[in-house]
């Protein structure tokens, strides 16, 4: 059984690019230059602070799936992209860093939106237009908030559900309490 | 199947066919179809544990992930262990979970199987039965293990109280698999076995 699965190992890895007939000895040499995780020689090679070989496309593919868990596949310190040092033999014409290279993927990879941009209304423009009251230092800080000059806000809550009633209920609460407070500082 | 995953398993095969440990006949793999996905593992009971002498059979499920994602191991092979389900052969193993790391081979994967046969972690169960017995009653966990090693895994200490206690329940028309574990599980003790078997 283990020979005739030897003998088929050794027939189909002929599109790796490097001689599968090679003796063993020559292979020993070999493999302390192969990548820890495809257990090929390691091509676009980076070494991590710990000392250990990979292929960026496979070191990346490793941090892509736990990226909770980021250590090294052979001795479990921990590792990140930014740590690890690109190899430049001398026979390489490319000298760019392999780590600017982004593997293939699986499908399903999504960015994060960035933050701030995905307010739904801006003001007037759409019918989210908001009063509110607001007592600053200034006199004139009343005004502005009144008339919401620039400021993005969200939209209003569509008429009729939950979320409405209860904005209708705060708003109405708030213009009391101004109301109370404004009459207070006039007493007062 | 993903390329990446045929070729390590291409490889570590055959690190596996070379390594010493198979020369020892500690471990051994052998495929199960051509395309790398299914393979059976084989370790040997270690020295100075109830599992002494016998083989246990393992199934080694690669997924298309490998190696990113570790292979799906269970005992095909009955075995009494804490972290080893007596039913289904389900492994509890850090490293077959959320430890497992990228480097690991099937060959690493299978001495770590073997090592947890030597240094069981009854605190990290996999069978709650086993592992009761295993911390209120060694002696008798080990018995029960050596048993199960003799009856399933070609072990050479044959208890003939425990066989004779087996035949017993076979005798009333329950199955030996059945009567072994009710015998396991309720420490040997025959009436309540049968209490268990018949209720």
């Amino acid at each position: 059984m283990a020979s005739s699965a030897n003998e088929d190992v050794k027939g189909s890895t002929g599109d790796e690019g490097h001689n599968s007939e090679t003796k063993d000895e020559e292979k020993k040499d070999d493999s302390i230059f192969e990548c820890n995780i495809c257990l090929d020689t390691a091509r676009d090679a980076v070494v991590s602070l710990c000392g250990h070989l990979f292929c960026w496309p496979c070191l990346h593919q490793w941090l892509e799936t736990r990226p909770n868990r980021q250590v090294c596949p052979v001795c479990k310190a921990a590792i990140s992209k930014e740590k690890v040092v690109p190899l430049y033999g001398r026979g390489s014409t490319k000298q760019e860093d392999p780590r600017e290279k982004v593997p293939p993927r699986p499908a399903g990879q999504r960015t994060e939106p960035e933050p701030g941009t995905s307010f739904p209304g801006f003001g007037f423009g759409d019918n989210s237009f908001h009063m509110s009251f607001g007592i600053g230092a200034f006199p004139f800080g009343f005004f502005t908030s009144t008339f919401n000059f620039g400021d993005p806000r969200p939209a209003a809550a569509a008429h009729g559900t939950h979320q409405h009633m209860e904005e209708q209920f705060l708003s109405k609460i708030f213009l009391w309490l101004a109301i109370l407070f404004l009459t207070w500082l006039l007493m007062a | 199947m993903a390329n990446i995953a045929a070729q390590r398993i291409k490889r570590e095969f055959k690190e596996v066919v070379k390594s010493e440990e198979v020369a020892k006949c500690a471990i051994k793999v052998e495929l199960l179809n051509d395309n790398y996905t299914e393979l059976k593992g084989e370790i040997a009971g270690p020295p100075d544990t109830p599992y002494e002498g016998g083989n246990f059979v393992l199934e080694i499920r690669v997924p298309e992930t490998y190696p990113f994602n570790p292979p799906k191991v269970r005992f095909i092979t009955k075995i009494w262990h804490p972290n080893i389900s007596s039913v289904t052969g389900a492994i509890c193993l850090d490293i077959l979970k959320d430890q497992w790391a990228a480097a690991m081979t099937l060959r690493t994967v299978l001495l770590s199987l073997q090592a947890l046969l030597s240094a069981a972690e009854p605190d990290d169960p996999q069978d709650a039965v086993v592992a009761r017995q295993y911390k209120e009653n060694l002696e008798m966990f080990q018995l029960t293990a050596r048993h199960w090693t003799s009856m399933y895994a070609g072990g050479p200490n044959v208890n003939t109280d425990c066989d004779s206690k087996i035949k017993r329940l076979v005798d009333m028309g329950v199955d030996d698999h059945q009567a072994l574990v009710a015998l396991s599980s309720y420490n040997w003790d025959i009436e309540r076995a049968t209490e268990q078997l018949f209720s």
